[in-house]
């Protein structure tokens, strides 16, 4: 009788290992995957968006205080951002000009214009090893793995996994440097695009985003900003990453690692931005 | 046990733990507090349904989880589910079933299910955390909070999802 139990786990033990070894490192889901997501991610939008729309109510409520000081400097903002709007049109259609008279493919001019779909978040999970937050956008709406998802204040997480409704993203806080999963995502700093370049990576113990493999003589600074940089051309560029708070010489010496506070929050998120790169291979 | 029922408010408590839990536990706690409450049905599944009844709970809902938020792979929460579902379900079998041996299930169970999912991602390598860092930040913190929940629902569930005479202890029909 105890042999046999213990035969039993052992099988189980191998069928299981077996199991996590074929779904690691795998994209596609098969159907009945993809029937159980959405139709349990159906059931838990219903929950979660009441339940966040009551908890941010009472979180407002308790920084009342603070609307006033942000109304004033929302003002300022958007004084200057008229100002830029003009800007930005004139060197728009000068971009433009100039693109039509280099012979620019059409493929080539459409590679920067990106389409932002909203998403409501609808449930997140509870494995500590990898955060992930479900969305109730699918294949239907256009979403593919390994597309961007943002918040207004910057860069949350990838697509991981699509079903046909909803889809499931990772969140940047898993790019763990020693971990064998994630994807590099390459970024540089605000203003100076063409001489910066760094790999975002996560660091969970002191949860900060950590920038490696920067160059020694990279004029990145303390108090940066942090945008994707979009080389690959798979993943969008000039999205916000972060703040770099530190700088310092990497592990082997030869390149700069720097430390990076998040400009997004990775909880009690509520709507999210699916940032959709023109089809590369498309017509 | 009234099977029947207890999956359909173990599915409930699922969607519950995705949907609702996130929003009650304040920002700086959300990496710390993660509580798995079908395990918690597992568990009282184990004691009031016997052995293999929560080793099949315990498997399928870990799986069904596992599947919802699938980030890297698939199972760790299935194996360490229904592994732990049986051997609580073994224990129970020769202890008498009251509420401190209960807490006892829960604190070693809770603990013990966070180290199989632990050590199931340091063996494929997808966390570097060590177990020291990972028990302090989250294995504890989640435990305790598990055992306040499995203690608020210790009564309900006795009363409304158990037939009387399994309540009483005596030998089951099962």
């Amino acid at each position: 009788m105890r042999n046999k139990r213990l035969f039993i786990l052992m099988i189980g033990l191998i069928v299981f290992i077996a199991i996590m070894g074929f779904t690691l490192g795998r994209k596609k889901l098969t159907w009945p995957e993809k029937f159980i997501n959405d139709a349990v991610g159906t059931v838990q939008g219903v929950f979660y968006r009441p339940v966040g729309a009551v908890a941010d109510f009472f979180r407002d409520l308790g920084r009342l205080s603070d609307v006033y000081k942000e109304n004033e400097l929302l003002r300022q903002t958007v004084a200057q951002y008229t100002q830029d709007q003009i800007r930005f049109n004139m060197l728009e259609a000068e971009n433009k000009r100039l693109q039509e008279e280099l012979n620019f493919t059409e493929r080539q001019k459409q590679l920067d214009n990106y389409r932002y779909l909203i998403a409501q978040v609808v449930g997140s999970t509870s494995n500590p090893y990898e955060k992930t937050i479900k969305i109730n956008l699918g294949s239907r709406d256009g979403v593919k793995p390994d597309m961007a998802v943002t918040t207004v204040d910057g860069l949350v997480g990838i697509i991981s996994r699509v079903s046909t409704f909803t889809s499931t993203v990772k969140l940047i806080t898993d790019l763990d440097e020693n971990s064998a999963a994630g994807m590099p995502v390459s970024a540089t700093v605000l203003d100076k695009e063409t001489q910066s370049f760094g790999i975002i990576e996560y660091d969970k113990e002191s949860s900060n985003l950590i920038m490696t493999k920067i160059d020694e003589r990279d004029p990145l600074a303390v108090g940066d900003k942090v945008i994707t940089s979009g080389l690959g051309n798979v993943f969008p560029k000039g999205i916000i990453v972060g703040t770099v708070e530190s700088r310092q010489v990497g592990v082997f010496g030869l390149t700069h690692t720097a430390v990076i506070t998040p400009a997004a929050k990775f909880d009690h998120l509520r709507e999210v931005f699916v940032v959709v790169v023109p089809d590369v291979d498309g017509p | 046990m009234r099977i029947n029922r207890v999956i359909l408010w173990t599915l409930l408590l699922l969607i519950v733990e995705t949907a609702v839990i996130p929003w009650l536990v304040p920002p700086a706690w959300t990496e710390r507090l993660l509580p798995h409450l079908a395990f918690i049905m597992t568990l009282f599944v184990a004691g009031f349904g016997g052995r293999h009844h929560a080793f099949l709970f315990g498997l399928g809902f870990g799986l069904l989880q596992d599947i919802l938020f699938y980030g890297n792979l698939i199972g760790p929460y299935g194996f360490g589910m229904g592994l732990l579902g049986y051997m609580a379900g073994l224990v129970a079998e020769r202890r008498a079933f009251t509420l401190v041996f209960f807490i006892w299930i829960v604190v070693v169970g809770g603990g013990l299910l966070d180290t199989v999912v632990y050590l199931i991602y340091k063996l494929f390598r997808l966390t570097d955390l060590s177990y020291s860092f990972v028990f302090y930040w989250q294995i504890a913190p989640t435990t305790l909070l598990q055992l306040l929940f499995a203690l608020l629902i210790y009564v309900p569930v006795r009363r409304y999802l158990v037939k009387p005479s399994l309540a009483s202890g005596e030998d089951n029909p099962e």
